[in-house]
């Protein structure tokens, strides 16, 4: 059969081929070289050896930057804990649920721009509803500037992220409550658990899989996070760089100052983060799937 | 019978009233918990309307407009190009979706339905490059657009990086795996070419995921910003996110100006999603199951 060639399955493959290789593969041994050059993206890089990783280590604001990064990680068991409890209420047979099911998805699909505009402006020490709102019932008697205090920055764009992740992680874990056989639940019943034990015993072991699945999905994320933090903060990354993370950083550095062979050496970091990351989450799921 | 009727009944109507209230005690957490999701978007809406004579702080706080105007959203659509942000997001956001479903799914069928030399090789290759953080990418990408591709400021640097990515291929590759051999076995018998079976045969049947993985990189898209904001530099050819910011940065003291703008990007999308709650939910839970 002549059309039955040993090349079609290359043809099918190859535009994909193509656009990954020049879009992922080639930036990661371009950034691997420019991490090891003098480099301002407009001019040719110049070959400077470990200049760029001697001067990362031995900067302190990357430091900030990396410890900033894994504080945002405290992110992951709040929307999972918050997400699942919120499944479990919604997952209830009422009229009018998927009503409200949709009410807590708005802030999940309106953007993270849109809403972190949002956020910044209920955060305004001047016109912000929050202060408003904790004045009238007597809480603080002066407007509190909650944006420019450096203790804030983190747990503010964390609030962010959490706002909006919530009603997203809430669908992933109520599709995966309604996988569970109710037979489950009445034989929890029938050995006396109590509602709250019923889901101890039977919900959380059940969502294993949604649970695994949204802590690498937001633990990435956090380990990435940049637009809540420029949305809320601006290009100064927060009050003493409070909120200046990695990626920001390596924004910053690549974009803004023109440090592009610098910047590259942050992105080799967070690459080897990120492989660590995943190496520790494949365990993971390794484990979940065994217990399937 | 009568008997056991009558003796069920008040226990019947105890258990009843039990229902109700549990029932009333959920709605109330039900609507508290909404009050927490929606009240910024309606304080966000109804700030929108207020003209010079409302307060945008006081003590208790005002909600509601005493003084309403359009007037906001007049100042607002003459001093961005709002229409042209829409287009430029629709546009990026929708071709990039056509090639990238028709891109991966291409690809996805050599790695669900063939054998041949290096499938397994590529394939965690493949994997491998999906834990790489798109943000490195950026500096090589960025120098691409500059001197090799010469799209910076346009629209296309948006498409092109877009065209393909791993997880798209993987999720495609699961559904045409599901495809019984014995479909595309009978296209062969009947002489059609790989490329046939594949348009006429294996795509019709995938279709739910073909809308999920068309879901899933047509809201990426649309919320993307960081690439889109070192791309995009001239204001007409921003995207929404990017122009959206460019608004926080224009009525940076003019508060109603800002929540007029938000308001009016934040809407359609609710539309769009409305209209569409049915496919996103399941591209949700088919993401989760791929």
């Amino acid at each position: 059969m002549p059309r039955k060639s040993a090349l079609t399955p290359y043809l099918f493959l190859a535009p994909a081929l193509i656009a990954i290789a020049v879009f992922v593969l080639y930036p990661i041994f371009a950034v691997v070289y420019y991490s090891f050059t003098d480099f301002d993206i407009s001019t040719p890089p110049v070959w400077v050896g470990l200049k760029n990783y001697q001067h990362l280590f031995s900067e302190p604001l990357f430091g900030q930057a990396l410890l900033h990064s894994f504080i945002y990680l405290i992110a992951t068991p709040i929307l999972i804990i918050l997400s699942i409890a919120l499944a479990i209420i919604v997952n209830r047979k009422l009229p009018g649920i998927n009503f409200f099911r949709g009410l807590y998805y708005i802030p999940a699909i309106s953007g993270s721009i849109a809403v972190g505009i949002i956020w910044r402006w209920l955060f305004d020490a001047q016109g912000g509803l929050l202060n408003g709102v904790l004045m009238w019932l007597g809480a603080i008697k002066e407007p509190v500037q909650w944006l420019t205090e450096p203790a804030l920055t983190l747990p503010i764009a964390i609030s962010l992220t959490v706002w909006m992740g919530v009603g997203y992680y809430m669908m992933v874990f109520l599709a995966g409550l309604q996988n569970i056989p109710e037979d489950l639940y009445d034989a929890a019943m029938i050995d006396g658990c109590n509602s709250w034990q019923k889901h101890l015993h039977v919900s959380i072991p059940g969502l294993r899989p949604q649970i695994t699945l949204v802590a690498v999905i937001s633990s990435l994320a956090a380990i990435e996070v940049y637009n809540e933090i420029l949305v809320l903060f601006g290009q100064l990354g927060g009050i003493l760089n409070s909120g200046v993370t990695m990626v920001f950083y390596l924004w910053r550095e690549a974009f803004r100052l023109n440090h592009a062979g610098y910047a590259s050496a942050i992105a080799i970091v967070l690459l080897v983060i990120t492989l660590g990351f995943s190496i520790l989450n494949m365990r993971l799921l390794e484990r979940g799937s065994e217990s399937d | 019978m009568e008997l056991s009727h009558a003796s069920i009944s008040p226990l019947h109507t105890a258990a009843l009233r039990r229902r109700a209230l549990s029932n009333a005690l959920w709605y109330a957490l039900l609507i508290l918990i909404a009050a927490g999701m929606v009240l910024p978007f309606l304080w966000m809406f109804l700030t929108s309307f207020k003209g010079p004579n409302d307060v945008i702080f006081s003590v208790p706080p005002q909600l509601i407009p005493k003084d309403p105007t359009f007037a906001n959203y007049v100042r607002v659509w003459n001093n961005l190009p709002l229409p042209n942000f829409f287009l430029n997001s629709i546009v990026v956001a929708g071709t990039t979706v056509i090639f990238n479903v028709l891109i991966t799914s291409l690809a996805a069928y050599p790695f669900a339905k063939m054998k041949f030399r290096g499938r397994d090789a590529i394939f965690y290759g493949l994997l491998a490059l999906y834990i790489v953080p798109v943000q490195l990418t950026y500096i090589p990408s960025y120098v691409l657009a500059v001197k090799v591709f010469h799209y910076y400021n346009h629209i296309s640097a948006l498409i092109f990086p877009s065209l393909a990515n791993v997880f798209n291929i993987f999720l495609m590759r699961q559904a045409f795996k599901s495809v019984p051999d014995d479909l595309i076995d009978a296209g062969r018998v009947d002489g059609a070419s790989e490329l046939r079976i594949w348009w006429d045969i294996l795509l019709p049947v995938v279709r739910p995921s073909l809308a999920t993985v068309a879901i899933i990189t047509f809201v990426n898209q649309w919320n993307d910003f960081l690439w889109p904001s070192l791309m995009l530099q001239s204001m007409d050819r921003k995207t929404l996110t990017v122009g959206l910011l460019a608004l926080q940065g224009m009525f940076s003291s003019d508060f109603r100006g800002v929540a007029a703008g938000v308001t009016m990007t934040v809407i359609p999308i609710l539309v769009f999603f409305v209209a569409l709650q049915k496919y996103f939910v399941r591209g949700l839970t088919g993401a989760v199951k791929g």
